[in-house]
């Protein structure tokens, strides 16, 4: 396997409102607090091999509701890295967390843990009663409780192999000689739930941020007791409710092992068939909320006033999830919202969106449900993933995983608080996968909606990015296949040919056929009506007759400075060769109109009030390739340039595929397309009378009906 | 309304393992055991207009998972219908299921209570010992003054039109009309033939003389809000109020002014009368479990 070199960490979910650093001789530990809740809820992390990131889908959800404490273990993260075997005892990890307890002013905490980390917990639990709650271990690493995994016993670790293939890599000739081959190795083997790429991308990560020394050093380490007895009376020390969990493919702790912990304790045994060594990675929402319920057993939540209401008093209620990536959805989904409304006047409908999107619900008088306010930001998190006219969209969503799960579970908890009768998602990316990963949670019914369909590689991306789009689309077609009940309509916004005729990947069905058979096709949903008296819209918007009309706008987004500095720098040879030229660049909300170049005769606006119909006007448009602004242009038969992001597969292929089947606008290339060419497209272009295959104008009712069957 | 008279007990689904009669100042009060373990579950009888079977929706589910304990009230069912006014004061009611709990050999139960008057509350503030939680369902119990009623009970009245009907004079000469019309102020609910067929069942296994032993309107047979007070500030156990906003027989205002007091958690059930137990069993059954589940 190749797997892509780590980068800068990925956007969280949720940043720590406080971090810092415990000494214990010497030895400095790095900690993080999230939260301020009463209740202190303190998560070890394991070993060395990896850091406090482990817990990313556990945080921004636990700390919601306890002040949630992490910290880097020696050995990694930003915690120091002694090298002796003695700073490696396993009492010296349990110690380390103990003093974090203490430095925070935590008298007692709940009490985490995976693996090594699980076992720290216990440690500390039976060593100091009265700071423990309760213990929450994972697959817990008890030494010499019972026989250690078949895994470690296969070679010897410290002689000289002829072989390092399979487990023979647990070796410390070759830790020391290839440590992201034994990572790359080690956590595919803990991994071994299919569809796994990006946890394990992750884990190796968090691996290469340490070395193996400590693994190796801490070998050496005084044993924490004698033997078999001691391990065991260590369990029976452990006062407080224990929940121990187990992944049946574990390939690091037996069940054996999680099973007599459990007996030892008296504390309960959950076992996870299908998962590995990190359920709390892989199966996240179902981790998560294992973790909630048992901490809520311990340390019950306030007295609250709720309210059900019976099935008949109900009123018909919508939640729609409308995804803030693309700016598009947000006018696409108002218009299907009112056409719903006119099929079911009595419907309320709520919106669980985010900004940009919300900007647009507020304008339309729309309700937006308050939890909106506590989503993770998306679109901030796609932004910072940009580079110059560059966004590997693709890897920029894989990279969004921990974002994806917090707002999956702030959606599961409103879900479970209030009862709708459908759950509209827009390309809710969340909403959609964990729904197919815990299918026991959808209790009402469901609409996806999406404007393509299927994660397409770039040939830069090598074989690596191939397998990879082919991996998420072999899990997404596992999961219709497997849990059709999940997706009660899957609506393509488009027509069937505006499916792209590729295949999902290697062995994989073609995208077109497979999409037929599981969706249903509304055609295109502009969200406005088309300019029928041109005319008369240039007038009212001051547009003289003679005035030729270019508009470039990148937008909202903030990736579109470079375009933008590009096309301006055509302006004087366009100016030249058109006469009449007027260019009217909008920069929009991200971008600053005074740090761009100026010419006589060019406009820089920040903002344009209701720039769709000045697109509807205007003789030329100079565009991204995102799906909305140009298929608005296409609508309204206007001539337009458009340059789709580098790595952005969505523009690259799937739009592009469907506005050559309309025929419409001159696809661009960044890369190639400098002033000259650019100045020369637009002289070409503008004014020019156009031949686009209409757009239909139903495709909100259409939408709208689909979804009403339900109600 | 015309409501089908009263046949042989339907069906259960689930018959008790043991059952009995206990004996207090000469009051044989009879109760039924369902289930094994702990936790045990109390579910004690409400006014004597209907009596234990109104648990029916309850019994077989919470005994999958304890034990579970009912009895009769003095009046109604298989327990007596003493005459005496003081075998029906809300004090005595607590000492029935005492003598219950000592007779099914339970230590500590949690108590599930209906409309409760009182009684049940002064058996949590009073034996604590005996209780390790309270559900409340539609609890009459009032924190703040009653209003007057609307008719005298006591009166000849020259109308039987609506709550007029709350009337001794009334009761004596059409004691079925009163039953039905309290009953089916019981379950606004549409569609709750069944749950209304029951009710007014059981209301006419009794009497309007059995009940006027100890009634004189409402004031005669709940506590008042100083006793209230008083008693809550006893409670230590956890408490959950559950109440229909849509219940005409007592305000919801009454559970969230008692939930209040308490420093309870409260459950509102939208669109649900006076007793969302027997309309909204699965949802009610929910809520009973989950909150035992939180006092394990």
């Amino acid at each position: 396997m190749i797997i892509a070199a780590p980068t800068r960490e990925q956007t969280r979910a949720r940043y720590p409102d406080e971090e810092g650093f415990v000494e214990r001789n010497g030895v400095r530990i790095f900690y993080e607090v999230y939260g301020d809740a009463p209740t202190t809820f303190l998560l070890f992390p394991t070993g060395p091999i990896s850091h406090s990131r482990l817990w990313k889908a556990q945080i921004p959800y636990l700390s919601r509701y306890f002040r949630v404490i992490v910290f880097d273990p020696r050995g990694n993260g930003r915690s120091d890295r002694p090298d002796t075997p003695e700073a490696y005892s396993r009492w010296e990890f349990v110690e380390d967390g103990r003093a974090i307890l203490e430095a925070t002013g935590a008298e007692t905490a709940l009490l985490g843990g995976l693996c090594h980390g699980g076992g720290s917990a216990l440690m500390l639990a039976a060593t100091h009663p009265a700071v423990a709650l309760g213990v929450l271990t994972f697959a817990p690493f008890i030494p010499m409780l019972t026989p250690e995994h078949l895994n470690y016993r296969s070679f010897p670790f410290d002689e000289q192999l002829e072989t390092h293939d399979g487990w023979a890599k647990w070796n410390g000739q070759y830790l020391r000689r290839d440590y992201r081959g034994f990572l790359e190795f080690f956590f595919s083997e803990q991994l071994r739930e299919p569809h796994s790429t990006k946890q394990i991308e992750d884990c190796v990560e968090w691996g290469l941020e340490g070395s193996p020394e400590p693994l190796i050093v801490s070998r050496a380490a005084p044993p924490p007791w004698e033997g078999e007895e001691d391990a065991r009376a260590l369990c029976r020390r452990v006062r407080c409710p224990v929940l121990v969990v187990h992944g049946d493919l574990d390939g690091c702790q037996t069940r054996e092992r999680a099973a007599t912990v459990a007996e030892l304790t008296g504390g309960t045994l959950v076992t996870m068939e299908g998962t590995g060594h990190f359920p709390q990675a892989r199966q996240p929402v179902k981790t998560n909320e294992l973790m909630r319920d048992f901490a809520e057993s311990i340390v019950p939540p306030k007295p609250k006033v709720k309210t059900w209401t019976r099935a008949l008093s109900r009123r018909r209620r919508a939640l729609y999830i409308s995804s803030p990536i693309g700016l598009g959805h947000a006018r696409r989904d108002v218009a299907i919202a009112k056409e719903l409304r006119k099929l079911h006047p009595d419907l309320e409908i709520d919106w669980l969106a985010q900004d940009p999107v919300t900007q647009v619900l507020e304008a339309e008088g729309e309700r937006i449900h308050p939890a909106s306010a506590e989503l993770a930001n998306e679109s901030t998190h796609i932004e910072s993933e940009s580079a110059e006219h560059d966004l590997h969209v693709f890897q920029s969503i894989r990279r969004m995983d921990e974002i994806l799960v917090a707002n999956f579970m702030l959606f599961l908890d409103l879900v479970r608080e209030e009862q709708y009768d459908v759950w509209i998602g827009d390309e809710a990316w969340e909403v959609d996968y964990f729904l197919h990963e815990n299918p026991e949670l959808k209790s009402a019914a469901y609409v996806w909606l999406t404007d393509f369909v299927g994660w397409l590689p770039f040939e830069d991306g090598g074989e690596r990015e191939a397998f990879v789009t082919a991996d998420y689309n072999a899990e997404m077609i596992e999961h219709i296949a497997r849990f059709p009940r999940i997706r009660d309509r899957a609506v393509f916004v488009g027509n069937p040919e505006d499916v792209v005729p590729d295949t999902f990947g290697a062995d994989l069905p073609g995208i077109r056929d497979w999409t037929q058979q599981h969706y249903d096709f509304s055609g295109y949903v502009t969200g406005f009506e088309p300019v029928t008296d041109r005319e008369k819209l240039r007038a009212e918007l001051g547009y003289g007759a003679r005035e030729q009309v270019c508009i470039v706008t990148v937008g909202g987004s903030g990736v579109g400075g470079h375009l933008l500095r590009r096309v301006i720098e055509a302006f004087p040879a366009a100016k030249a060769s058109v006469p009449g030229l007027r260019m009217i660049v909008v920069a929009g909300p991200r971008l600053d109109p005074g740090g761009l170049p100026s010419h006589p005769g060019l406009e820089v606006h920040a903002y344009v009030h209701e720039l769709y119909r000045h697109l509807a006007a205007c003789d030329l448009a100079v565009v991204q390739g995102g799906l909305t602004t140009s298929m608005e242009l296409t609508a309204n038969g206007r001539p337009f340039l458009y340059f789709p992001l580098r790595h952005h597969f969505e523009q690259n292929f799937h739009v592009r595929h469907r506005l050559n089947r309309y025929g419409a606008g001159r696809c661009m290339d960044f890369e190639t397309d400098g002033p000259e060419e650019i100045a020369a497209a637009i002289a070409e272009e503008i004014g020019r009378e156009v031949d686009y295959r209409p757009v239909e104008t139903d495709g909100a009712a259409r939408a709208a009906e689909l979804i009403a069957e339900l109600l | 309304m015309i409501v089908a008279a009263p046949t042989r007990e339907q069906t259960r689904a689930r018959y008790p393992e043991a059952e009995g009669f206990v004996e207090r100042n000469g009051v044989r009060i009879f109760w039924e055991r369902y289930g094994e373990g702990e936790p045990t579950i109390l579910l004690p009888p409400t006014w004597e207009l209907v009596h234990s079977r109104c648990w029916k929706m309850q019994i077989p589910y919470l005994a999958r998972h304890g034990r579970v304990v009912t009895f009769d009230p003095p009046g109604n069912g298989r327990s007596d219908r003493p005459l005496e006014e003081a075998a029906y004061e809300r004090s005595e009611m607590a000492e029935y299921a005492v003598a219950v709990l000592d007779a099914t050999e339970v230590e500590r139960a949690i108590v599930v209570s209906w409309c409760d008057m009182g009684e049940w509350l002064i058996l949590t503030a009073e034996h604590p010992e005996r209780v390790s939680g309270l559900i409340s369902i539609a609890p009459a119990i009032p924190v703040h003054e009653r209003e007057v009623p609307e008719y005298p009970f006591d009166e000849e009245l020259d109308t039987d039109e609506g709550w007029a009907k709350e009337n001794r004079h009334y009761w004596l000469r059409d004691w079925a009309g009163y039953v039905e019309f309290f009953i089916s102020k019981m379950f606004t609910e549409p569609h709750s033939t069944k749950q209304v067929e029951d009710a007014v069942g059981w209301g006419l296994e009794t009497d309007a003389e059995t009940l006027l032993v100890s009634f004189r309107g409402w004031d005669t047979k709940e506590i008042d809000p100083a006793t209230t007070v008083e008693l809550c500030a006893k409670v230590r156990c956890p408490v959950l109020v559950v109440h229909g906003t849509e219940d005409e027989l007592v305000e919801p205002e009454r559970a969230r002014s008692l939930a209040a007091e308490l420093g309870a958690a409260a459950v509102f059930l939208e669109g649900s009368g006076h007793g969302p137990h027997a309309r909204d069993p699965v949802q009610v059954n929910l809520i009973l479990r989950d909150f035992i589940a939180s006092l394990a």
